[in-house]
């Protein structure tokens, strides 16, 4: 049992025991109303444990208002009807009393006083007197004996008193004649056998009446029940030799006039001293309603209190545990104190309780799912190379990958929450692919795929992108998901695997030919040419000299042509660049001087070896310097600059290696595809030098870029790994850039 | 610590309540005693002064009795000791008035005994006065020790039949003693 249970129990037994003792006392109370001895003198005791008991009431009550009172100024919860029902309760239990307390008070005052009323009195008062008439007569007579008496002892001589004394008590029937002096000396006495033998003395107040010359004559109540006559008269001057005298003669009531004397006087009395407690009765009685009344009444307020506690204590529970649930606290229960229909609404209460603790914990359980399923997905999003948009039906970004980042250049994960593409750079190409998804959008194109081609600094850029909505409630899209990719390089693959193949099958179709055809032509005009006449023998010179020099013009393209298409055969070594730069660059040197081109190399000193085949790279400068002579050609105060660096890309070293010229830069139409095979603009050339340059760069695993330059001029720069350990990081700057391409000759 | 003084008040109140039953009054006081050997028995003459208001009397001569009781103690006088009690004794009277004899009546209730007196006062008179009332035997106390002796008088109104006399807890309070009158016998 618990320590609210033991104090409830304790309180419970408390009251118990003192509301016994209450009733015990009440009851104790009500028995000494009812004249009983034993209870009279218990009656100040048992009043004091009613008033203790009434103490100890206003006292609780005193507590349970001081509580109820700083309840209702505190606002709690239930005060107030608490309050109400202890009103009505306390109203409804102290009308009735206090009804019944008025109209008991007065049948009770009205009854006692009934009990006394003036006819009983006069009656008795009657009684009384009669009774005293009765008994006066008999007192003449016994007093006019004795006067009789005191005549007859006048004649006599004293010597002969006894004898006379005991004839004359025995004529009048007295109990007792004594003849005594004034100052109370018996002189003489008779007495009847039945009464004491030894002479009493005169009473004090007959021998002061008879001195004073009055006859005494009174009827004296006795002990043991029954009356005497005592009667006095002064014979002192009557007997001879004698003086002052007194006699006294004493004579028995008939006993039945005395049992009847002892009636009246008894009823008398009783009523008399009944009269004279009639007061303190009432105020008694009065007493002992108000106790009980007030018992009553207090007993009734605190019931009532303790019964609007018992009523208001569940919905109390109910509220809290409301607001508790409210709050979140699922795992609220509250006592079941009864079975009735509070107890019922209690139950019910907490069952609500327990079906939304696991309604809640199976819809955490879910969201924990979600939300497991959720960090899966944006792994999974973020680790997939295709850019993923998920918009809100307003175009807000709801989420977007890294990807989507990369791809667009933006940073879309900062912009979630923002309307899509406003974030962006105004020229961006953010911006572009914003507008056009959005204009797709705007003409109810909810769900498509579409290729876009952008150009952005870097170049063009091409980006395949699908659309698809986000069912909603209503049909309308609860959003969209844009999914994207950047395939500008995997086109770049298939246009250079196409190039490829275009190269293998003219070296492999039409250069195998081109020698036939070229020692048919000489042939011919070895043969032919010294028998023929001049005119025709020109016109087979020029013939054959031009299939010699087309031949030889084939054979040169188709030999390109071979050499991009070859597959490389690398003799990875430790190459000095700056000594490989140096010694490419002397080489044209001499020719650029020629043309008024100034060629100003600028090497990193700090820059060793890098680890590369020696010929590819010498290939790959030699192709960049012809291409930057080439685009100086005819241009007046032509500069070339050739600059080596090294520098860290993404924790990996690498070396830079960049060839700049200020000549008419990449026009713009073609600055996506500068390194495509046969994009050039320029009128000699077979438009693979480029295209050969990043075949080679990607073969190292490298890097390389065109631009041009604010100032004018193009801009080549490539980035080599500088050993093979750190070749495959360097990739990592591109995660979309494909594998080196490896094809066959 | 509420409830603790509430108990206190509560012990208070009721302790109050049963001192207020008999307490010392002016109404009744001792004026004299002594004890006297006579004949080998120690006799006591005691004399009281009784004041009675005219509410008491009024009381008497509509049916109540008013007793008077005579308390006497004997005890041996210890040095380091509480006294110890040798003899006690009550000496009671009743005093009534009997409406139809006009006389007041006074019972000696250790005899049954019965006198009746034509005024209020001369019975007054009757029970304020102990003579030659008889207490111990001198045999029964040694003669080297010191004895005290204490007389008091206890003034008490009483109804007829005592199942009324809770009544009187309503009204005037009778129930007065006089304080001790002691004094010291050598043997």
């Amino acid at each position: 049992m618990d320590a609210p249970s033991l104090n409830r129990a304790a309180s419970a037994a408390v009251m118990g025991v003192g509301g016994l003792l209450w009733l015990s006392a009440l009851l104790f109370m009500a028995q000494t109303a009812q004249n009983s001895e034993q209870f009279s003198r218990l009656h100040p005791w048992i009043l004091m444990v009613n008033v203790a008991g009434l103490v100890v009431l206003v006292g609780l009550l005193a507590t349970k208002l001081a509580q109820l009172v700083r309840d209702w100024r505190g606002h709690v919860i239930g005060s107030r009807l608490k309050a109400r029902m202890v009103w009505i309760f306390g109203v409804l239990a102290t009308l009735p009393i206090l009804l019944v307390y008025f109209f008991a008070v007065q049948f009770l005052s009205r009854g006692i006083d009934s009990w006394f009323n003036l006819e009983i009195r006069q009656s008795l008062d009657d009684a009384l007197v009669l009774s005293r008439s009765a008994l006066e007569t008999r007192m003449r007579e016994h007093l006019n004996a004795t006067e009789a008496i005191a005549e007859a002892l006048m004649q006599g001589s004293t010597a002969q008193l006894p004898g006379r004394l005991e004839r004359l008590r025995q004529q009048s029937g007295a109990l007792e004649i004594t003849v005594a002096t004034e100052g109370g000396a018996v002189i003489a006495v008779s007495k009847g056998l039945s009464h004491d033998v030894v002479p009493d003395e005169l009473p004090g107040e007959v021998l002061l009446q008879v001195r004073q010359g009055s006859p005494f004559v009174s009827l004296e109540p006795q002990a043991e029940g029954g009356y005497l006559i005592r009667t006095a008269v002064p014979i002192g001057s009557a007997l001879p030799g004698s003086s002052g005298l007194v006699l006294q003669a004493i004579y028995p009531v008939p006993e039945r006039l005395g049992a009847l004397a002892d009636t009246v006087q008894a009823a008398y009395q009783q009523f008399g001293e009944k009269d004279y407690l009639r007061r303190p009765l009432k105020a008694s009685f009065i007493l002992t309603l108000t106790v009980v009344l007030l018992l009553s009444l207090l007993a009734a307020w605190y019931g009532a209190i303790f019964t609007a506690q018992r009523l208001v204590q569940p919905i109390q529970d109910l509220v809290k545990g409301t607001r508790a649930v409210a709050q979140g606290d699922l795992d609220t229960r509250l006592p079941l104190t009864s079975h009735d229909e509070m107890g019922f609404l209690v139950h019910s209460f907490n069952d609500m309780t327990k079906r939304l603790r696991r309604a809640r914990e199976a819809q955490q359980r879910a969201q924990q799912a979600a939300e497991t399923e959720r960090a899966n997905l944006a792994v999974i999003l973020a680790r997939l190379s295709t850019g993923v948009v998920s918009l809100e039906p307003d175009l807000r970004v709801r989420t977007a990958n890294r990807a989507a980042s990369m791809i667009l250049g933006e940073d879309l994960e900062a912009g979630v929450g923002q309307v899509f593409g406003e974030a962006g750079a105004v020229d961006g190409m953010l911006r572009e692919f914003t507008e056009a998804c959005r204009s797709r959008l705007a003409a109810g194109d909810v769900e498509w795929r579409e290729q876009f081609t952008f150009q952005s600094g870097g170049g063009r850029r091409v980006i395949m992108c699908a659309c698809t909505p986000l069912p909603g409630e209503d049909g309308t899209p609860a959003g969209y998901v844009l999914v994207f990719d950047d395939i500008t390089v995997m086109l770049q693959a298939q246009r250079e695997a196409a190039w490829g193949e275009v190269a293998r099958r003219l070296a492999h179709e039409i250069k195998n030919p081109l020698t036939p055809i070229r020692l048919s032509a000489e042939r011919m005009r070895h043969k032919l040419l010294p028998s023929m006449n001049e005119k025709d023998a020109q016109l087979l010179d020029r013939g054959t000299e031009t299939i010699v020099q087309q031949v030889e013009a084939m054979k040169e393209m188709v030999n390109a042509f071979s050499e991009y298409a070859r597959a490389p055969r690398f003799e990875m070594a430790d190459v000095h660049l700056n000594r490989l730069v140096t010694e490419a660059t002397d080489l044209y040197r001499a020719q650029v001087t020629n043309r008024g081109v100034t060629l100003d190399v600028r090497l990193d000193p700090s820059l060793e070896s890098i680890v590369a085949d020696r010929g590819r790279l010498r290939q790959l400068l030699n192709n960049l310097l012809t291409n930057a002579v080439e685009a100086l050609e005819g241009q007046a105060g032509g500069e070339i600059r050739v600059t080596t660096r090294r520098s860290v890309r993404a924790g990996e070293d690498v070396a830079e290696i960049a060839v700049e010229d200020n000549g008419p830069g990449f026009q713009r139409e073609v600055m996506g595809q500068v390194f495509d095979p046969y994009i050039t603009t320029k009128t000699r050339g077979t438009g693979l030098g480029l295209a050969i340059v990043r075949k080679i760069v990607e073969e190292h695993g490298g890097h390389v870029e065109a631009e041009n330059q604010p100032g004018g001029g193009a801009r080549v720069r490539i980035e080599l790994p500088v050993s093979e350990h750190n070749r495959g990081p360097a990739l990592q700057r591109d995660a979309r850039r494909p594998e080196p391409r490896r094809e066959r000759a | 610590m509420a409830q603790a003084s509430r108990v206190a008040w509560l012990v208070c109140f009721l302790a109050t309540m049963a001192a207020g039953t008999v307490h010392a009054d002016s109404r009744v006081r001792v004026r004299e005693a002594s004890v006297a050997n006579v004949d080998g028995l120690y006799e006591l003459d005691a004399a009281i002064t009784v004041r009675v208001p005219d509410d008491a009397r009024r009381a008497i001569e509509s049916g109540l009795t008013m007793r008077l009781d005579y308390e006497i103690e004997i005890a041996r006088v210890r040095r380091y000791a509480p006294d110890a009690e040798v003899a006690t004794l009550v000496q009671s009277y009743e005093l009534g008035y009997h409406a139809l004899s006009q006389r007041y009546l006074v019972r000696n209730l250790n005899t049954g005994e019965q006198q009746d007196f034509g005024t209020f006062q001369a019975a007054l008179d009757r029970v304020s006065e102990v003579r030659g009332l008889p207490l111990i035997d001198s045999s029964l106390l040694d003669p080297e020790p010191t004895y005290e002796l204490r007389v008091r008088a206890l003034l008490d109104l009483r109804t007829t039949p005592d199942a009324l006399a809770w009544l009187l807890f309503w009204a005037d309070d009778w129930s007065v003693a006089s304080d001790w009158f002691s004094w010291t016998l050598r043997p």
